[in-house]
């Protein structure tokens, strides 16, 4: 495996610092000649990751850190996203499923690990030691 | 979060002045849509030209509004950029949601209705 480039981003558990990360990740996205769509899907995936982590793992309690490592190898962008907070049971997430012409059932919520999914190649989560670490690869295409 | 409202006829239009709309507003942009929609709008065009970054609590709240006005009314979209279209279409809203290119589009197609 070649050596990573790797940036390391850390924020406040507050969501209004997220966007910070969404900003710095979309700015990477666009120097690695990524169209403009997938640089949004980039940052979409990082923020749901980072914004799950301060709702669910931290309660939505300020004063904790989010630590973000962005990896970038020749072939692939990878993010690790860490807290110290409450884990998840990846087992526990509820499916994403709905029926477009029933209203009642759209949901309002519980939409972003559905999303990591459909839109990373890889999404491992795991703790090791009281520290969550939600790992997210990208491939990239050949130029 | 600003979010820039105008009535023509008994049509609200609702332009966010933002470029986000994410789980740090989705909130507040839940609460003035409940307010209006309680105060009687029951026809909404949601004008997204100003938005270029929406996440899962974004669209919630968005869902949300819909879902509040039920079928006594509608909800439209109008104006979304590319990158925003591509997660309605991942999470299939763009079968729930009347999506236009322009407000006056979704302004003529909200008023054609009963």
């Amino acid at each position: 495996m070649k050596t990573a480039n790797m940036i390391r981003l850390i924020i406040d558990s507050r969501l209004e610092s997220v966007s910070l990360v969404g900003s710095a990740v979309r700015g990477i996205a666009n120097t690695l000649y990524i169209d403009s769509t997938t640089s949004y899907q980039l940052e979409l995936c990082v923020v749901e990751a980072v914004t799950n982590g301060i709702k669910h793992a931290y309660h939505g309690q300020a004063g904790h850190s989010v630590e973000i490592d962005v990896l970038l190898y020749p072939d692939r962008l990878t993010f690790k996203i860490y807290n110290r907070g409450k884990s998840m049971n990846p087992a526990k997430v509820a499916p994403f499923s709905f029926d477009p012409s029933n209203i009642e059932t759209l949901p309002e919520g519980g939409m972003g690990v559905y999303i990591l999914h459909a839109l990373m190649d890889e999404v491992h989560y795991e703790t090791i030691n009281g520290q969550n670490i939600l790992t997210l690869v990208k491939y990239l295409k050949k130029h | 979060m600003q979010l820039k409202h105008n009535n023509v006829e008994d049509v609200l239009i609702v332009r966010p002045l933002e470029k986000r709309i994410d789980a740090s507003t989705a909130t507040e942009f839940k609460q003035k849509m409940n307010e209006w929609i309680d105060s009687g709008n029951r026809r909404i065009v949601l004008n997204l030209s100003e938005v270029d970054f929406i996440d899962s609590s974004g669209l919630g709240a968005i869902i949300s509004g819909f879902k509040k006005i039920g079928n006594n009314g509608n909800l439209v979209i109008c104006v979304v950029k590319e990158s925003v279209m591509s997660l309605f279409r991942l999470t299939r809203m763009n079968r729930v949601f009347d999506i236009y290119a322009s407000e006056n589009e979704a302004l003529e197609a909200l008023s054609g209705k009963a």
